[in-house]
């Protein structure tokens, strides 16, 4: 990658708990990412961002409860908008059921309480890569089609991203 | 005798000739002391701040008993607010709970209230905090979560149905100004149609504006001015409408849940509460009208003696603050009466029974620190909102800590220890200092504005981070004693249905009400800002119209605006 690696952070929905999506974003500053800092969005606001900012990852923090409802909202948003090659990345208070499924849907990791900000860190830069490579300048494709040929018959369907 | 009163004014808790022997010896006990021998390179608080070896009575050579400790009851408070404190009457047993519709909430609150609590603490979800009805595009998904859904006045009645609101205190952890301004309304109009004067309700209301515009903070919430206003409207409200009711609780807590450091969140709760008297007295208000109704809510974080010293170093500051800054008649009016929740962001989600351990230690700190009221966080905090089990365990670990350790038996009983009168003094240095700092940018709702208050908790939060991921602050599960197996995995609380729930309740209010008087309703709240009267006193009336709080709060940002704190 030429440029910096960019990363939007979001905090889902009403979420009051600030102190996570904070520090994970001051880490990821700090390791040299670009951090684009949203705080509490709606998913409809955190996929408009995406859009227009074409970031290489996109991180949600929630310790509300609400990320069953959320997360694949957001997930559903960005491949409506053909962008479901960037990675997204959960934070915050996820029982592991929850995890197995939210992965299921897309979700590329998920860090519960306790996670070190090291591997936070190098997860988020690892996945932007990874993601960079399969970008459709390369062949011509769009991101779209790129991730329609690159889709293995694990990843979700529309059907199954739908909300909860 | 001694020579002991070598001055008459002077109550030294030494002798001068002592003092210098001890100094002497301790210099040379100090002189062959094996530094190479510790374990660390650095002893320190977990705030920051270097400990000795040792401390002795030359740590103590500046403590004058009358002026720095004096007599519990007595200024400057320093060994606690009331002549007898647990002798009299314990802590109040105040656990949290609120989560779903109000009829599920309020089934918690007969549980704990039935097992011995001693009074309600009711947390709101997260829509209601930030002013939306339940079913509002920004808060659905998060409709019951993190407290109780309280949209209409019939809520707030569901919520404390059955519930003897004139007997026992309640506390509403209602946050932010925007919520609260509405809420309390409810409860006090809730009160009233129960027949109950205004005056003989017990009570605290959160109301902080810091809780709005810097902590917990999002876009789109009132201007730092207008949370502030909002807050300050409830206090005046109280002082003249409802005498017993603590109408603000100035939330440490959540300052320092966020970030802060203990001295930061001490000084920034004093600044707050400093900001607001100021306004009480620009409205007319005389100190001792208000100011005895001041609380305060403090973390009880895992540094004991820090915080032990953090509870006695803010008791003595705020009274001589309060004396300095406002002379008071009553001493009540600088007496710094506070409730403790043991910290959530100590808790761990790795081997979650040990957080029982944890949040037993968080509790005694707060009653050897003298707190009022205290919550016990549950064993699953780090997981979810806290089950039954969970909430009953926490609730045990206060009794057990009232009834079984005796430590309620003498008052202040850590007074006179060396170590603890030098800590108790370190803080409060450094919380003086920094509401001096405050004072110089201009007093707390500039600091807000400037987003000065955003960045010192942001800093502390990512340093005690960094410690945590470097192993310098031991967390036992997370960077040290770690499992690959969970040995206990607790079960995860669900959140009842709500949103449905709610939504059918708003439908059917909505249809059924006097749809011109909800309209005259917020009509008179919006006449009342533009006349910048007290939005309280049209807002308790407003709601017997069965406006809901999302209409209420919809009126004030459309006539007040909204902002966007610094976010990072």
């Amino acid at each position: 990658m030429n440029r910096k690696i960019r990363v939007i952070i979001a905090r889902l929905g009403l979420d009051a708990h600030w102190r996570g999506s904070v520090v994970v974003a001051r880490a990821l500053r700090d390791a040299g990412l670009e951090v684009i800092y949203l705080g509490n969005q709606m998913p409809e606001a955190i996929v408009r961002a995406a859009v227009e900012e074409d970031p290489d990852a996109v991180g949600l923090s929630s310790l509300s409860g609400n990320h069953m409802v959320l997360a694949p909202m957001v997930l559903e948003g960005l491949r409506r908008e053909g962008l479901e090659n960037t990675p997204v990345v959960l934070g915050g208070t996820v029982p592991p059921e929850d995890e197995a499924i939210l992965k299921k849907k897309g979700v590329a990791g998920v860090f519960g309480p306790g996670s070190s900000l090291r591997e936070i860190v190098e997860f988020v830069s690892r996945c932007a890569e990874e993601a960079d490579e399969v970008e459709p300048d390369v062949s011509g494709r769009t991101a779209g089609e790129a991730a329609d040929a690159g889709r293995s018959k694990e990843q979700p369907t529309e059907e199954e991203g739908k909300v909860l | 005798m001694s020579d002991h009163h070598s001055s008459k004014d002077r109550t030294g808790l030494y002798r001068e000739e002592a003092l210098a022997e001890i100094q002497e010896s301790l210099a040379r006990w100090g002189r062959d002391y094996p530094r190479e021998r510790e374990r660390l390179d650095k002893f320190t608080t977990l705030s920051g701040l270097t400990l000795s070896p040792l401390y002795t009575p030359a740590s103590n050579a500046r403590i004058d008993y009358r002026r720095d400790l004096g007599f519990p009851g007595q200024e400057p408070f320093t060994r606690g607010v009331y002549q007898t404190m647990y002798r009299g009457r314990t802590w109040t047993q105040r656990q949290l709970g609120g989560y779903g519709p109000p009829e599920e909430t309020n089934k918690r609150y007969r549980f704990l209230l039935a097992a011995g609590a001693g009074g309600v603490n009711g947390v709101f979800d997260y829509p209601t905090l930030r002013g939306y009805d339940s079913n509002d595009p920004e808060a659905f998904a998060d409709a019951g979560r993190g407290g109780v859904a309280v949209d209409t006045l019939e809520d707030m009645q569901t919520l404390f149905e059955g519930i003897p609101i004139d007997r026992i205190s309640v506390s509403l952890v209602t946050c932010q100004p925007i919520c609260n301004i509405s809420i309390q309304s409810m409860y006090f109009a809730m009160a009233k149609a129960r027949g109950l004067s205004l005056h003989d309700l017990a009570g605290t209301s959160q109301n902080d504006f810091l809780m709005e515009t810097a902590v917990s903070i999002a876009p789109r919430v009132s201007p730092p001015r207008v949370a502030f206003k909002l807050s300050c409207d409830a206090i005046e409200f109280c002082a003249r409408y409802a005498k017993r009711w603590n109408p603000v609780s100035f939330a440490g807590y959540n300052y320092r849940e966020a970030g802060c450091n203990a001295w930061q969140e001490v000084a920034l709760v004093m600044a707050n509460a400093l900001a607001c008297i100021e306004e009480m007295l620009r409205r007319g208000l005389r100190i001792d009208d208000f100011a005895p109704r001041l609380s305060f809510f403090f973390s009880a974080h895992s540094d004991f003696f820090e915080e032990v010293c953090k509870y006695r170093a803010a008791r003595r500051l705020w009274s001589r603050l309060i004396q300095e800054r406002f002379r008071p008649e009553n001493p009540r009016s600088g007496a710094l009466r506070f409730h403790v929740q043991t910290a959530g962001v100590a808790l761990t989600a790795q081997q979650p029974l040990n957080n029982i351990a944890r949040a037993a230690y968080h509790a005694m700190s707060a009653a050897l620190g003298g707190a009022q009221s205290v919550h016990v966080d549950g064993f699953d905090e780090a997981l979810c909102t806290p089950t039954e089990l969970a909430s009953l365990t926490a609730l045990r670990t206060q009794q057990i800590l009232q009834l079984e350790t005796r430590i309620t038996h003498t008052i202040d009983p850590l007074a006179g220890s060396f170590f603890v009168e030098h800590l108790t003094e370190e803080m409060e240095k450094h919380i003086a200092r920094l509401i001096d700092e405050i004072d110089g940018r201009g007093g707390v709702v500039k600091a807000v504005e400037e987003g000065w208050v955003h960045r010192i908790i942001s800093d502390s939060a990512y340093e005690y981070q960094q410690a945590v991921e470097s192993g310098e602050m031991p967390l036992v599960g997370v960077n040290c004693h770690r499992m690959e197996e969970e040995p206990y995995r607790p079960e995860i609380f669900a959140v009842p249905e709500t949103l449905a729930v709610q939504e059918a309740k708003l439908r059917r209010i909505r249809a059924e009400r006097d749809s011109g008087r909800a309209w005259q309703a917020l009509d008179d709240i919006r006449r009342c800002a533009e006349r910048d009267g007290n939005l309280m006193e049209v807002i308790v009336e407003a709601v017997k119209a069965r406006v809901s709080e999302g209409e209420i709060s919809k009126v004030l940002k459309d006539f007040y605006g909204t902002w966007n704190p610094p976010l990072f």
